[in-house]
């Protein structure tokens, strides 16, 4: 179980590489309820003049949120109580995506910690950045 | 540039929705589109935290909201977890127009519409807040 004895400033979050595939991304778009072209079909995307589909912004929240949860564990102990994006640049799908963290406070009387999340393209090019607050069981 | 909406609207909830049921199939396939394996959630009984962005306004909310110039983007969202969601909630949303404001940039003049969505559970206890910030060009 993790505790906030763990949590040092500095200390890094993944990287965590995954591919999200176009079939991957119409599946969440669809149990979302976002089943909007942009986020299904290329040729749908590309009549909104984007370069073809693009992972909802949702999606993206969520694969930061597991980066946290995976860091935090099966076992509990902790719980992300915020979690802010701000989404950059359009996240395509049939890429690998890189997803990384950075705690950058640590607050004892609260046994919260903050962590710098954002998620990278092939070219190390900053899509989605966001900050997670995580607190710690007393 | 004076934006010009009714000042009004801002904090006036148009719509509460009917509850929806989170359903323990539901939880895992959203799990399945994340590729989510921690077994706390992808059994389904308690949903990741990322689950309460999923939650929908009526399709009459966004009558109520102004819209400046072009179509607008999902620019990001803050979301504060207060409470687990688990199977067999019922969640209603209630939404407002918290913020309205504009930047200007490199690539131009924005407006954001910031939408706070806060969802409560069938024991009226509150579960998240999330602040949508949608983006137009103007």
């Amino acid at each position: 179980m993790k505790t906030f004895a763990d949590v040092h400033i500095g200390d890094t979050l993944g990287p965590v590489h995954q591919f999200v595939s176009k079939d991957q991304c119409r599946k969440y778009a669809n149990s979302a309820g976002l089943p909007a072209a942009r986020f299904t079909d290329d040729d749908g995307a590309r009549k909104e003049g984007l370069p073809g589909m693009i992972l909802p912004g949702n999606m993206s929240l969520g694969l930061l949120s597991k980066l946290v949860t995976d860091w935090i564990g099966a076992d509990g102990g902790a719980r992300m109580i915020r979690l802010s994006t701000t989404y950059r640049v359009p996240v395509q799908p049939d890429h690998t995506l890189t997803l990384q963290g950075f705690i950058t406070h640590a607050t004892e009387a609260e046994r919260t910690a903050e962590i710098d999340v954002w998620i990278e393209n092939e070219e190390a090019e900053r899509l989605v950045t966001g900050t997670a607050t995580v607190q710690f069981d007393r | 540039m004076a934006l010009n909406y009714d000042p009004n609207l801002i904090g006036k909830v148009f719509e509460t929705t009917d509850a929806v049921e989170v359903k323990a199939e539901r939880v895992q396939s959203f799990c399945e589109t994340l590729g989510e394996t921690n077994p706390l959630y992808a059994e389904g009984k308690v949903a990741p935290p990322a689950y309460a962005v999923t939650f929908r306004n009526g399709r009459h909310f966004f009558q109520h909201v102004p819209r400046f110039g072009r179509a607008g983007f999902d620019a990001g969202k803050d979301v504060e977890f207060v409470r687990p969601i688990r199977a067999g909630d019922k969640i209603t949303l209630s939404s407002h127009v918290k913020e309205i404001y504009e930047k200007t940039g490199r690539t131009g003049t924005m407006v954001f519409v910031v939408v706070r969505s806060t969802l409560i559970n069938q024991d009226g206890q509150e579960v998240a807040h999330i602040d949508h910030r949608f983006m137009s060009r103007t």
